[in-house]
């Protein structure tokens, strides 16, 4: 347990300033996409008009009071005001924790129509860590480290639990080829629906043509799915990233879902980019630059 | 740990969604029979095939791209399927969604895609015909809602 704790929560050499650049764009990373999905999706959610499945805190409140009105726009300026302060300025962080439950509201007021999608949960899960960070470490050092590995953390619970449902929902017979072949068909439904036109690309007339092909796609997902938790532990953490990376370009190529959030991040903190800024020439002088300090350090 | 047992805590007591918190279920039934919607642009409301279940072949060429009205393809595919009720309330919903009532002279067809295998080991995807909307009338599948 102890050495999951230190390989998740303790960074090389966090005063160097690779290290405080790589925390810090996961932290501006966590606050962009937070900021493009709450503004997505509040100009959606005024035309709903009835909840078909609530989700989260939606089953206790009745969440139909966001729609036909103008009210998740008004949650989104909270979110932006409650997130933007502490990224900028460096202060009242725990108004991380306060823009994570509006976030929540704001996510299942739009996710109440039937779909439970998986996109945002990351970005969820690091705002949510940078809240908990602020209300319960002292120093930015301390807080985005925290966060970091919270993220981390779900990450690696996601993909394994993910492989394991597999597992129970149907067994090792998950991975026959005839499988993956609904779910094209499935998809190709969505594709059309929401472009009025499909057409198969290359991989995917492979993979019709060839139940052997198809299985192997989908044994190496069920594979990769199955390791996410090795991305706890640094020194496999490179290459559980790249896996994972390949299984969502090939989620995208057969099935036509592309997990862009969850890619950008793998990429940003599934490599160890501090140890690479850190061999930069006369980087540290960055260290002590004011303007830099004050905005993109601390 | 606390956060991995409100984690356990939560998925455990709402059927495995607590967003963010998660099982992540997508896609762990294999090989089910599945469900989608697509909307059908109709030109001739008369025709004698329109409530017809059809293969979605023959009706590809005529579907509604979602994206140019607004409509976000996977909530009107969740509509559609797990609607069990077909009310009033919700036959006003899917209008509200759609916002028909601002294309007058327009006639869509919200239409049902299933999906399975059938014993050749084939993926058959068949379209049923559900409702058909225009700017002022709703009008309801006579195979599937016959009148009382």
């Amino acid at each position: 347990m102890m050495r999951v704790l230190q390989n998740l929560f303790q960074l090389d050499d966090p005063d160097s300033v690779g290290t405080k650049i790589q925390l810090r764009a996961f932290e501006f990373f966590a606050v962009i996409y937070t900021l493009i999905y709450t503004w997505e999706w509040a100009f959606y959610i005024p035309r709903l008009s009835d909840v078909v499945l609530p989700l989260g805190l939606a089953n206790y409140l009745d969440i139909s009071i966001f729609f036909s009105n103008d009210i998740s726009i008004y949650n989104a300026v909270l979110i932006s005001l409650f997130t933007l302060v502490p990224l900028l300025l460096k202060r009242v962080r725990w108004l991380y924790a306060i823009a994570f439950v509006l976030f929540h509201l704001q996510h299942v007021a739009r996710f109440s129509q039937g779909e439970i999608p998986h996109s945002a949960n990351l970005v969820a899960f690091s705002l949510m860590g940078l809240g908990l960070a602020a209300l319960f470490f002292k120093g930015m050092k301390k807080e985005l480290s925290f966060a970091f590995g919270f993220t981390l953390f779900f990450f690696g619970l996601g993909y394994t639990s993910a492989a394991i449902s597999k597992l129970v929902a149907t067994g090792v017979t998950w991975v026959d080829g005839y499988h993956l072949w609904l779910w094209m068909g499935e998809k190709s439904i969505d594709i059309l629906s929401l472009q009025g036109e499909f057409q198969y690309n290359w991989l995917q007339e492979l993979a019709f043509n060839s139940r052997f092909l198809a299985t192997l796609i989908l044994s190496f997902g069920l594979i990769t799915e199955l390791l996410g938790f090795t991305i706890w532990f640094k020194k496999l953490r490179p290459y559980i990233v790249i896996m994972l990376i390949g299984m969502h370009v090939g989620i995208d190529l057969t099935m036509n879902i592309f997990f862009k959030t969850f890619t950008i991040q793998l990429i940003i903190m599934g490599f160890f980019w501090n140890r690479y800024i850190n061999v930069i020439p006369g980087i540290e002088a960055l260290n002590e630059h004011p303007l830099v300090k004050k905005i993109l350090l601390y | 740990m606390w956060t991995l047992l409100i984690n356990i805590l939560l998925v455990a007591t709402h059927l495995g969604e607590f967003w963010p918190f998660s099982i992540f279920p997508m896609f762990s039934q294999a090989g089910k029979e599945w469900s989608r919607g697509v909307v059908e642009q109709v030109e001739d409301s008369s025709r004698a095939d329109l409530w017809e279940t059809k293969s979605i072949s023959e009706i590809e060429n005529r579907i509604l791209p979602l994206k140019d009205y607004g409509i976000h393809e996977i909530d009107f595919a969740n509509f559609i399927t797990k609607t069990k009720v077909w009310n009033e309330k919700r036959l006003n919903g899917m209008r509200s969604t759609f916002q028909i009532d601002q294309y007058p002279g327009e006639m869509w067809l919200a239409t049902r895609v299933r999906g399975y295998m059938d014993e050749r080991d084939s993926v058959v995807i068949e379209a049923i015909p559900m409702f058909l909307f225009t700017a002022d009338t709703t009008i309801k599948n006579p195979h599937l809602f016959p009148e009382p």
